[in-house]
């Protein structure tokens, strides 16, 4: 096989790679912490939208996040975010398939089962 | 004659959810775009999972803070892979910059000619897969520059542009890295 020829085949070999074949999902530990980088940025720039917003916009809050909302606490305190305290994000972040079982987790919601 | 446009109607409702920091629609964004995003970026870091996964954080970054430009002429995944295409863009410029080359005297052996005739059978699928395994037992530099070339698709040239090298320097060491490459790939072959 002559140099051009090798050339030719190395090409088609990693041009030609089926998209396909190489899809695969992403570690759940990943996008855990993509997630909390992204949050950690959007507050940077001022407080997240407050859970009674949130809830409003149709998404179902995790157990403490409906502790917090039902509070006669201010909105400010509403626009808080919680996960930064709870466990689950520390296993989030650090493992794969997570234990966390519970509704409406965001971090859950990013394991595989 | 009407211009054929993606329905990103949905994209837009998210991304106006996120741009209005919803922490839900934000874990949405994460959770639906993820896998695309690494699938995309892996591919082309291999064998560097670590780095696939920084570069992936980076990407969502940089997603957040030009999310207002978004208007919905390409799908979101579309626009999420036009950014990873330039994070990957720039990693391979800033490694190949920095990372030491080679020198070419080093491991001088003569190129073999030959493939084994079995690997002319191989499927596509095999094939990939031992490139890749040979691709991620070369010094750095010369997995870079290969990927570069072959699966991105750039000129010498335009890496030379992009790396500040000469488009000499850089075909010397294309061609340095397809010898090892063929190297290693008859020597596991064997």
């Amino acid at each position: 096989m002559t140099g051009h020829e090798w050339d030719d085949k190395l090409f088609r070999m990693l041009s030609e790679s089926d998209e396909a074949a190489f899809e695969e999902r992403a570690p759940s530990r990943v996008k855990a912490r993509i997630y909390s980088a992204l949050i950690h940025e959007q507050q940077e720039t001022g407080p997240l939208q407050s859970l009674s917003e949130t809830r409003a916009a149709g998404h179902g809050l995790c157990i403490f996040e409906e502790l917090v909302q039902i509070t006669p606490f201010g909105e400010k305190s509403k626009s808080h975010f919680l996960c930064w305290t709870c466990h689950a994000r520390l296993l989030a972040e650090n493992m794969e398939n997570a234990p966390i079982y519970w509704a409406h987790c965001p971090y859950g919601a990013f394991q595989e089962r | 004659m009407t211009e054929h446009r993606p329905d990103t109607t949905v994209d837009m409702r998210l991304v106006a959810e996120v741009l209005r920091k919803d922490r839900k629609a934000t874990a949405e964004f994460v959770s639906r775009y993820t896998d695309w995003v690494y699938s995309y970026v892996r591919r082309r870091v291999m064998p560097q999972t670590e780095v696939a996964e920084d570069l992936v954080q980076e990407v969502f970054i940089a997603a957040w803070r030009g999310l207002k430009s978004y208007r919905g002429d390409a799908s979101l995944r579309s626009w999420l892979l036009g950014i990873a295409r330039h994070k990957v863009d720039d990693y391979y410029r800033k490694r190949l910059r920095t990372s030491d080359w080679p020198d070419s005297d080093d491991e001088s052996v003569a190129e073999p000619s030959v493939i084994p005739m079995y690997e002319e059978q191989m499927d596509r699928a095999l094939l990939q897969e031992k490139a890749h395994s040979v691709l991620a037992s070369l010094p750095e530099a010369y997995c870079l520059a290969l990927l570069w070339r072959y699966q991105e698709e750039r000129s010498a040239r335009e890496m030379a542009q992009l790396t500040g090298k000469t488009e000499k320097a850089i075909e010397r060491l294309l061609a340095r890295a397809r010898e090892h490459f063929k190297r290693r790939w008859n020597h596991d072959g064997a």
